[in-house]
């Protein structure tokens, strides 16, 4: 199955103009070949990153929408009318075509479907090559696992901690919206579209706040289901089975809540199935040389 | 009122001006050149410049007596010119930072920050 990035490539060298509709994951429209704007359901759109801000009114998008012809396309009305400048314009749609395409071209099992000469109504404000795109992208991913290499907490409610190990932080402006925005039920996306930011930025500053443990991490073993996680107490575990089922039922499964508190129970002392800890410097560097080599190796 | 390219083109005739990148702050992405800037490598400049940004607004929060800081521009002087960065608040992303370099003996720092702050005005109204 070709990936969205082939299939762009493909529509670039055509120079085609149109949308491609990739399912439920989104849509990107091409203008001679080159991306002039993108949505995908889990980023706020222009018009929300615009409306969100209080600087224009939803009334005012759907004005320009309406009006948004080949002659005079709804971005160059909402310039001309004087509510952002063209520089304003060109760079909320440069963030939010840069988000969108981050989770589109995460996006499987679409069935891509071409759709030639349909038009966004805000016309072409910023056009991308797709090797820029491509190029982008994978500096964005590289940039979220520097962050914190974890995808754990990229779609659970953000839930910061009551109390914190620190005992002082310093936050960037939009770790601060986060913390304040989040009603420990939003996940990183729906916290975007309340916000009015880009669901990248929000996803990058829940990474950094997770790795600050700042966060309420998800509990190891097979938690409440996501989206539904109470902030407060984690469920309490079932009581002590007994230890053997009565005769003649089947025997219960041994759930994961049993197994884990026992191979913790005692994490000072090391399992007897383990050799002997010691300091020896022989020993530090045979691992240091055995870990190189494995790295490497990978 | 100004687009990205034209507010580019401007900086570039700041007298002095070597090179100019828009450059995106949350993503340390480039968003524009100036034209006749000479580069080598956009991305890694962007980059680097995002992070050096980054970098001063944490050490200078630390020295702040309240612990916040907001940066309205910044000059940097080293053998290879004046290196001017000037983060713009906008009202959907984090911080756009204009940056130019400015050559050492032909510019006139004082004139270069003033063109930088009308230009700022008329990319982002805030």
């Amino acid at each position: 199955m070709p990936t969205v990035e082939s299939i762009l490539s493909g529509l670039a060298e055509d120079r085609a103009t149109g949308s491609l509709r990739l399912g439920k994951a989104g849509v990107l429209y091409l203008t001679d070949g080159r991306v002039t704007y993108a949505e995908a359901p889990s980023c706020p759109r222009v018009e929300d990153l615009l409306t969100a801000s209080g600087r224009i009114s939803v009334y005012a998008v759907r004005q320009a929408r309406q009006a948004a012809d080949e002659e005079r396309w709804g971005g160059d009305r909402l310039i001309e009318r004087g509510v952002l400048t063209r520089g304003e314009l060109e760079f909320c749609v440069l963030s939010a075509v840069l988000d969108a395409v981050f989770f589109l071209f995460r996006a499987s099992g679409v069935r891509p479907r071409f759709r030639p000469g349909e038009r966004h109504w805000l016309g072409p404000q910023w056009y991308f090559d797709v090797t820029g795109l491509v190029r982008e992208c994978r500096r964005r991913r590289v940039q979220l696992d520097q962050a914190w290499p974890s995808t754990e907490l990229d779609t659970l409610p953000v839930v910061p901690l009551g109390r914190i190990p620190a005992q002082r932080v310093m936050l960037t402006s939009l770790q601060w919206e986060v913390l304040v925005g989040t009603d420990s039920t939003a996940t990183p996306a729906e916290l975007a579209r309340k916000l009015g930011r880009p669901a990248y930025s929000v996803l990058l500053a829940v990474r950094q706040l997770a790795a600050a443990g700042l966060l309420r991490l998800p509990e190891p073993a097979p938690g409440p289901p996501a989206g539904e996680a109470p902030p407060d107490p984690p469920p309490e575990p079932p009581p002590a089975l007994p230890a053997r089922p009565p005769s003649g039922t089947l025997p219960r499964r041994a759930g994961v809540a049993q197994k884990v508190p026992e191979r913790v129970a005692d994490p000072s002392q090391p399992p007897d199935w383990l050799p002997q800890a010691t300091g020896d410097p022989a020993d530090v560097s045979l691992l240091i040389r055995l870990r190189n080599a494995l790295e490497a190796l990978a | 009122m100004l687009g990205i390219e034209e507010c580019l083109t401007e900086v570039m005739a700041i007298p002095g001006a070597l090179d100019a990148i828009l450059i995106d702050q949350t993503s340390g992405m480039a968003v524009g050149v100036g034209g006749g800037s000479r580069h080598v490598d956009v991305e890694k400049s962007a980059a680097g410049l995002s992070e050096t940004l980054r970098a001063t607004l944490d050490g200078l929060a630390a020295a702040s007596p309240t612990g916040a800081v907001r940066i309205n521009d910044m000059i940097v002087t080293t053998d290879s010119g004046h290196h001017l960065l000037r983060p713009l608040e906008t009202i959907f992303d984090g911080p756009l930072v204009i940056y130019v370099r400015l050559d050492l003996e032909r510019s006139n720092l004082a004139l270069a920050r003033h063109r930088l702050q009308s230009l700022s005005g008329q990319l982002i109204t805030t």
